[in-house]
């Protein structure tokens, strides 16, 4: 009886193999939609009719010359269904009805895999299975730059009005004056907040406008007291709060050399003395992981969130806040002459990697639809709540209409109104090792350490990883 | 091969099949194991980020980088504490369970055998995300904690240092148990009853036997365990990366974890990773070593 | 034994079965939380509910049309499938030759190879990715199953069990004219069932969960496997834990039930590799 099984498992087990190999059946599921609301298979599997999976490239697009008629096959990697592979699909679209023989194949990867792949086969000298585009996290990219400088292609002369896209965004994928990016995914901070929350506790939207950080923990706290709820939540070890506050500022934890730059940093010193401080007086709640701190909002216990304008796709999928939220600007750091009420919190940008058989397809394809077109901008806009940072888009209809999850705030145009104000700063490809190393003196100094021993150990510790 | 009327005698016949059988898997372990190994030493003593490798100077910079690592050192304390306090647990209670359903008499020993065995069917990153999940601020442990009035509101297991620790630490309790016990198991049902027979006329009670008897005959299987259980906590790495993301601020962070974080996560330097990497494995064979060299003395 | 007898044995061993059942309940209750994780909604999920709820298929049809489940599915099993057969195969047949053709060198060869097992895989990772990328291997089944398919633990899981082989019989067997390659087939695979069926389990659950080397080898969308669907879903901007839990527990099913079937022949395997 038990062989009978046996073999019953051993031939159910060979035939999902074969099922595998033979190519899937994915399709069905979805339905071959248009648009592809489902996720990157069908889309796949259309690319795939045919060619080989594993370079991609080498059937079609084989064109020198470039041109606005030539079909061609792009592979793309990218996360997140809702947002970015979404937006990516429905370029490919638009660029579709022009180019019909045009094909695009999203590859779905997370953004730690994206980058432990690029790394790894760049590191083995061997970019052949890098896809032609990818999308890459602006705060890692610096990081790929230093290390792997051959592994992107410069996008200098692409065709697209840069000065279309908030100088910021810019700079994040740009090397002296080359562009090796197309900004996409715009970062840019806002507060966010529930309205019907500070009612009960006596406040408007107005009082968190343009304030300083001390006067935004003395209401958060307020706050709390009076609804239990916190104005704000953040992860421990992996928090942009601090990031942010003193990217607000203009300044990094580096200096223009690129050398750490946290003891003798006096607006370092400030930023991490009121977080600090914030902490110490429950003003904000401090949460474990990434999903906790999604947890906070979609539960109902944060009041408040300070982040990057993406959160906007995470909150708008709350069916019971609708119409409680509303947006305004961050808090600035007080005493510090360049502090302002603006900052920037990841965002990503698309590269076009040097394994791309076709530059000049994947360029075309980027400048007519990411590039330039603000048509493809509205499109995505109500489809992925993505809000981009093509300046011009922020003046069509589409994103001055008013957004109901927001009370009617046209929260679109508001973003990327602020993202214009946000001042530059001295990037750097350690930005992760430095925020590590100042949550942890955070953390030390909410336990009890002076602030001056916990930053001089965070000095230690980011020039230690900077040294060879 | 000097030729003879009637080719290869018997015994070379034999002599070169042995080494036949022997070789698709040593050959495999040579280029899977040991080439990359090599080849990581070699990388060990090179420096530079990225692909801008060049040879170190002095040419061991990266294991002296070592000694001012402070999150590594760190990383070297949490590995360790892990293994002194986690390994001993799981073993004495997977000779306990061993022990306790190698009772004849004892009924429901498949079912209870399986159910202890089960976790081991779970895949790291699983089982890790529903511990995550579990010990959350609001998960369910919590939720209990509350409810019985213990705590007032959710504790933070994973972020606070030791609580997390502690977490980890039933993780690996709970997933590699059942494993051990399998084997101490088979261990227990190959010694003889008679000789508990003899042990129980000679009027020793439960401990005595157990102590004087069974574990002295279980000895090479729990050297076994010993061995690949250091092998294992030593090189531990999903728990670090899916339970705790090696928080918080590097409190539970495991060698593994940080010497993937170096090359992926970080600014990449492989050659410090290596060094790193192949200090772990120093220490594994040493212990190993040491636990061998010590199994055979008391004998 | 009278049953009066028995009954006092089994009341003597009521403090046993107490603390058995306890462990048991602590073993098995996170994968019951799992289950049921898997039958509620995301905010079900996070509230901390424990007791099933209704919402499995729809859990189960945001997994299936967000992520290629079916594909992910049969790659585990391809993968895990063909690592086991190879493994199997030439870690007994080196098992025996190191058992049965025994002699100081090949004893020497053993010790340098349990080396291996210690070699982290942190450090193998890279260079491993080179050679496989310089041979074309990537993306292929044969780049999966190659780092796994041998290790000292099964050479030596096979070698223990070699042991117990009487000699004789090959003796006989030589004598009768088979080859070595003959008697091993013949006489030694048929009486190691337990043996073979202790190392498939083991080795299709190391195969099925492993999770870094598909990571770094597999860059397609095409030959994912399932602990590395388990791990996008874990990183999109909002968690879906309802459905997170759905795929970790297909992804958990397969081994699970391979454990089921094979228990007996495991445990007898392991006993006679332990001896």
């Amino acid at each position: 009886m038990k062989k009978k099984l046996m073999a019953a498992l051993l031939a159910g087990m060979m035939a999902l193999s074969v099922a595998a190999c033979g190519g899937s059946d994915d399709a069905k599921d979805n339905g071959g939609d248009a648009n592809n609301a489902d996720g990157g298979d069908a889309s796949g599997d259309d690319a795939n009719a045919g060619t080989d999976a594993e370079s991609g490239t080498d059937a079609e697009g084989g064109s020198e010359e470039g041109d606005a008629a030539g079909g061609g096959k792009l592979t793309v990697w990218a996360w997140d269904q809702t947002f970015n592979i979404k937006a990516m699909e429905l370029a490919a679209e638009q660029y579709k009805k022009d180019h019909p023989d045009f094909e695009l194949e999203v590859i779905e990867q997370s953004s730690d895999d994206c980058q432990t792949k690029l790394t790894t086969c760049a590191n083995a000298g061997d970019y052949s299975t890098m896809p032609d585009i990818v999308l890459m996290q602006d705060n890692s990219y610096q990081k790929f730059l230093k290390s792997y400088p051959d592994a992107f292609t410069d996008l200098t002369d692409i065709g697209i009005k840069w000065e279309d896209f908030a100088a910021l965004k810019q700079s994040y994928s740009m090397v002296d004056d080359k562009h090796f990016g197309v900004p996409y995914d715009n970062g840019v901070c806002a507060a966010f907040y529930r309205t019907d929350i500070l009612k009960e506790a006596g406040y408007k939207i107005e009082d968190l406008t343009d304030i300083t950080w001390s006067k935004f923990t003395e209401i958060a706290v307020d706050v709390h007291e009076k609804t239990g709820k916190y104005l704000l939540t953040s992860e421990s070890t992996g928090g942009d709060i601090i990031m942010l506050m003193i990217q607000s500022c203009g300044a990094n934890f580096v200096d223009e050399e690129g050398k750490a730059y946290i003891t003798g940093n006096e607006v370092a010193a400030k930023c991490v003395e009121l977080y600090a401080d914030m902490i110490k007086k429950d003003a904000v709640k401090l949460v474990n992981n990434w999903d906790e701190y999604v947890k906070t909002v979609t539960d109902g216990e944060a009041a408040g969130i300070i982040n990057g304008n993406w959160m906007n796709g995470t909150l708008v999928g709350i069916e019971d806040q609708k119409g409680l939220w509303q947006i305004t600007t961050i808090p600035k750091v007080d005493d510090v002459e360049t502090a302002t009420n603006y900052a920037n919190n990841g965002g990503s940008s698309w590269y076009i990697t040097s394994n791309c058989q076709d530059v000049n397809l994947a360029k075309d394809f980027l400048l007519n639809t990411f590039g330039s077109s603000t048509e493809f901008y509205d499109t995505i806009l109500p489809a992925t709540s993505g809000i981009a940072c093509y300046l011009p888009a922020g003046e069509s209809q589409v994103y001055n209409e008013p957004v109901e999850f927001y009370g009617g705030q046209p929260i679109y145009s508001t973003l990327v109104e602020y993202s214009s104000h946000i001042p530059e700063f001295t990037k750097t490809p350690y930005h992760y090792e430095a925020r590590e190393a100042v949550n942890t003196a955070i953390m030390q100094i909410v336990n009890g350490t002076a602030q001056e021993d916990a930053l001089k150990e965070a000095q230690e510790t980011l020039e230690f990883k900077m040294s060879e | 091969m000097s030729t003879k009327k009637n080719g290869m005698t018997l015994i070379q016949k034999q002599r070169i099949a042995g080494w036949t059988f022997l070789t698709p898997a040593t050959l495999m372990i040579a280029v899977m194991s040991f080439y990359p190994m090599f080849r990581a030493f070699v990388i060990s003593l090179q420096t530079g980020t990225g692909k801008n490798m060049r040879f170190a100077d002095p040419i061991f910079n990266n294991y002296k980088r070592i000694l001012a690592d402070k999150v590594f050192q760190q990383s070297i304390t949490n590995t360790f504490l892990y293994l002194l306090i986690q390994v001993p647990i799981m073993l004495l209670l997977a000779i306990l369970l061993a022990q306790l359903l190698n009772n004849q008499q004892l009924r429901f020993k498949g079912f209870f055998r399986t159910c202890v065995f089960l976790p081991c069917a779970t895949s790291l990153v699983s089982y890790a995300l529903i511990f995550r999940s579990l010990f959350a601020q609001e998960g369910l442990i919590n939720t209990i904690l509350v409810k019985l009035h213990i705590l007032n509101s959710g504790y933070n297991f994973l972020g606070n240092s030791l609580s997390a620790k502690i977490v980890i630490i039933i993780a690996l309790v709970w997933r590699w148990t059942g494993y051990n016990m399998v084997f101490y198991l088979a261990g227990l049902q190959n010694i003889e009853y008679s000789v508990y027979e003899a042990a129980k006329i000679d009027g020793a009670n439960g401990w005595k036997t157990f102590w004087r008897i069974t574990v002295p005959l279980l000895k090479p299987t729990i050297i076994m365990t010993v061995i690949t259980s250091i092998n294992g906590t030593l090189q531990l790495f999903d728990e670090s990366v899916n339970l705790t993301k090696g928080g918080p601020a590097n409190t539970t962070i495991t060698m593994s974890h940080y010497v993937y974080n170096t090359c992926f996560i970080n600014v990449p330097n492989f050659g410090y990773a290596s060094a790193m990497a192949f200090l772990i494995f120093i220490m594994v064979a040493v212990l190993a070593l040491i636990n061998l060299k010590v199994g055979d003395t008391r004998d | 034994m009278t049953k009066k007898n028995n009954s006092m044995i089994q009341r003597r061993l009521i403090p046993t079965y107490i603390f058995l059942t306890i462990v048991s309940i602590f073993s098995v209750f996170p994968l019951y939380w799992m289950i049921a994780a898997a039958t509620n909604t995301s905010t079900d999920v996070s509230r901390g509910r424990i007791l099933p709820g209704t919402h499995f298929m729809e859990n189960f049809k945001n997994l299936t049309s967000q992520q290629p489940l079916w594909r992910a599915l049969g790659n585990s099993f391809l993968y895990a499938f063909a690592t086991t057969v190879v493994c199997l195969l030439i870690c007994s047949v080196a098992g025996y030759g190191f058992e049965i053709y025994n002699d100081k060198w090949k004893d020497k060869l053993f010790s340098i190879l349990l080396l291996a097992m210690m070699v982290p895989q942190v450090a193998t990772m890279v260079p491993l990715f080179q050679l496989f990328s310089s041979a074309k291997l990537l993306n292929t089944t044969l780049g999966f199953i190659l780092p796994m398919i041998s290790t000292p633990f099964m050479i030596m899981m096979f070698r223990q069990h070699a042991r117990a082989f009487p000699i004789d019989i090959i003796e006989a067997a030589r004598i009768d004219g088979l080859s070595e390659i003959q008697i091993f087939f013949r006489m030694f695979m048929p009486t190691m069932k337990s043996t073979y069926a202790a190392a498939a389990v083991i080795t299709f659950m190391n195969a099925w969960n492993s999770y870094l080397w598909p990571k770094v080898i597999m860059t397609d969308n095409k030959s994912l496997t399932m602990p590395m669907l388990i791990a996008n879903l874990i990183t999109g901007y909002v968690v879906d834990y309802g459905m997170l839990m759905c795929g970790v527990l297909f992804c958990s099913i397969p081994t699970m039930v391979i454990f089921f079937i094979l228990q007996k022949q495991f445990a007898e395997g392991i006993t006679g590799a332990v001896k």
